[in-house]
């Protein structure tokens, strides 16, 4: 867009406006052929960790690949932070007290299922505390906005992130969540009920530790575990609010939306009343970010102040958003699969690199002394439990060098999105 | 009948004091050319005009209906559409979103994009394309485009030529004339030739007021009241 910007652009012109007169779901395949891709991996991803579990590979996968409640938690986290990237890469209003909404989502749940929300039963299904959930989050989203969108860039972020650290020290020092309630709360009594008609039946449950588990599914020998089992329920989730998210992106107001991020002024006078699409953006992103909470603490069966409301729980958010692609909406999930799989091949745990070192490494090596110190040294102090460091080196060199992401430098290489541009490859390959 | 109206319009930036009591008129159906050297003002009456900086003092009327205390966005929604200068248009929206973002709810997309396409043939096959690819002069006629999509009655104008090649110019010029046989306009011109080829009437700015006007038939930029104000 400078001044001299006179050479017209030289591409070839493009197919896509004479589609409409096909089928449109074999368009609507073509252009989700990559999302049916990511989908597939993501289902087979336990059973080939299960099956690599159990071949002679079996140290090296537990090494160097992250295991299932790893997985689980890239499908809440990554959700978060879609959620997070939804209004602050859409809009461009970085919502640094993201970790409210999801903190309301988590709470919700537990507060409701121990019959702690007046006129919640108890017994309420999971599918509807977490709905409520996601409604607390946007209605408080809502309130929070209708200050915070007085202000705009860094004055907008910090009002955001000081409005959450208020409710973290509420939420931290509220004796009605727990008798402790600077250590969070846990869900009382059994398994959290699904709640959706014909799933209950299956026996299905949220939650690691009380979800079902099948054995020899379909007389194949293979065995579904209950963790197995939360992942899918979880993943079923998240898939449905991305492709929410993704159709609002696409929709007349997702357009508005990125009218709004790339000039106010300008938006507004194409007769945009850019107040309301910040403030439904907003709630938008937090019900779903609410959704994500909910997931988490269905999941796990107790939250915390600082699993939830802390602003680490947002800057871990705008991390894996920085890695995987600011304004990309699935960009944040691959930085949130990196983010847990740093976390969990340098953990200090039995199944991390670490460890696989230990166990691999011949005896006399790791304890060859160099300078005074040994192999094992170097393990225990750029290995063991490290990941923090290297995140943090990762996301330093993504700032420097690749400021569009993973997904976003791969869409500026494409020319597009990666939907939309491999729709095209198979368009011309079909003809 | 008179479409547009600044009586004793005061607009300010901070402390500082630009416009100083403009008044003006726009007739339906006619282009008006401001024009003036850099800083007078002109940018800034179209911004007092759709309240994107509110004046402080004077009343802004649109058919006759006082604006001034309105939001941008409803100023818009009664007909007002802005091409800002520098061709900016809304560069990670595709050709296309650009002229859907701006074409109202109650319209037949399909059809103004077409009609779009149709005016500027140049567009068509980048209507896939982000519109940050676009060279300066496309850009510039997707922008007009943009304003003139809205069922807009009157149409500001900034600056279409600044930055452009000749040739494009010219091209841009016949993309304004053809706006304007729908929509009255208000063009904002620092090529002082061009905005008396184009207009039907001018309005000289210096020092945030207005020091001159009248039908541009009756003058020249060889003109001693008009070069007094243009030179630098």
């Amino acid at each position: 867009m400078t001044d001299s910007s006179e050479r017209p652009l030289e591409v070839e012109e493009t197919n896509r406006g004479t589609r409409t007169d096909e089928g449109w779901l074999s368009e609507y395949a073509r252009d989700h052929v990559v999302h049916g891709l990511v989908i597939v991996a993501f289902l087979v991803y336990p059973v080939v960790y299960d099956l690599l579990g159990r071949s002679p590979l079996a140290s090296e996968a537990a090494a160097f690949l992250p295991g299932l409640t790893f997985m689980i938690a890239v499908l809440y986290l990554g959700l978060f932070a879609m959620s997070f990237d939804f209004v602050s890469g859409y809009t461009g209003y970085l919502s640094f007290g993201h970790a409210a909404f999801y903190g309301t989502g988590a709470y919700a749940v537990v507060l409701a299922t121990n019959g702690k929300i007046p006129g919640v039963p108890a017994d309420t299904p999971f599918v509807l505390t977490m709905l409520l959930g996601a409604v607390l989050a946007g209605v408080l989203a809502l309130a929070m906005g209708a200050v915070s969108f007085r202000l705009t860039g860094v004055y907008f972020a910090m009002i955001t992130l000081g409005f959450a650290q208020v409710l973290y020290e509420l939420v931290r020092n509220w004796g009605y969540v727990s008798p402790n309630p600077s250590e969070g709360a846990t869900v009382d009594g059994g398994a959290l009920e699904v709640g959706v008609p014909y799933v209950d039946s299956l026996g299905l449950a949220v939650g690691r530790l009380t979800g079902d588990s099948f054995e020899n599914v379909l007389g194949t020998g293979f065995d579904v575990s209950a963790t197995m089992t939360s992942y899918y329920a979880l993943a079923l989730v998240v898939v449905v609010c991305y492709f929410s998210m993704q159709r609002i992106i696409h929709s007349p107001f997702g357009k508005a939306m990125i009218a709004v991020r790339e000039n106010e002024e300008r938006a507004e006078a194409v007769g945009y009343d850019v107040f309301r699409i910040k403030m439904g953006a907003f709630a938008a992103s937090a019900f779903f970010a609410g959704i994500a909470g909910a997931l988490f603490a269905g999941y796990s069966r107790s939250v915390s102040p600082e699993s939830t409301y802390f602003f680490l729980v947002t800057a871990d958010a705008l991390i894996v958003t920085i890695v995987g692609g600011i304004g990309t909406l699935a960009g944040p999930l691959y930085g949130t699969v990196f983010h847990e799989w740093l976390g969990d091949v340098l953990s200090t745990e039995d199944d991390g690199i670490a460890t696989y070192l230990r166990e691999t490494v011949p005896e006399g090596l790791l304890t060859t002394d160099v300078g005074g110190v040994t192999f094992a040294d170097v393990i225990n102090s750029v290995v063991d439990g490290r990941a923090p460091l290297y995140l943090g080196i990762v996301f330093v060199l993504f700032v420097l060098f690749v400021p569009n992401g993973l997904l976003g430098t791969v869409r500026d290489r494409l020319g597009g999105t990666v939907a939309e541009r491999t729709g095209d490859v198979l368009e011309r390959y079909r003809r | 009948m008179t479409l547009l109206e600044l009586e004793g319009v005061h607009t300010y930036y901070d402390e500082s004091h630009v416009l100083q009591g403009v008044d003006l008129a726009v007739e339906e159906g006619e282009i008006v050319a401001l024009v003036g050297r850099n800083g007078v003002g002109k940018t800034t009456t179209l911004r007092s005009i759709l309240q994107l900086t509110p004046p402080r003092e004077g009343v802004v009327r649109f058919r006759g209906e006082d604006v001034t205390s309105e939001h941008t966005h409803e100023v818009a929604d009664r007909g007002v559409g802005w091409v800002p200068e520098e061709r900016r248009t809304f560069g990670y929206l595709s050709v296309e979103e650009n002229v859907r973002v701006a074409v109202r709810s109650d319209q037949d997309f399909d059809a103004l994009r077409e009609y779009v396409f149709d005016l500027f043939p140049a567009l068509e096959r980048f209507r896939e394309k982000e519109a940050r690819n676009l060279s300066g002069g496309q850009q510039q006629m997707l922008a007009i485009a943009r304003g003139m999509v809205g069922d807009n009655d009157l149409l500001l104008v900034d600056e279409p030529s600044e930055g452009l090649a000749p040739m494009i110019v010219d091209q841009v010029v016949e993309a304004l004339r053809e706006a304007s046989a729908e929509t009255t306009m208000i063009l904002v011109e620092q090529n002082f030739p061009l905005a008396m080829d184009l207009a039907d009437r001018f309005y000289l700015l210096d020092h945030g007021t207005v020091v001159e006007s009248g039908p541009t038939a009756d003058v020249s930029a060889d003109d001693e009241r008009i070069r007094r104000y243009l030179s630098a």
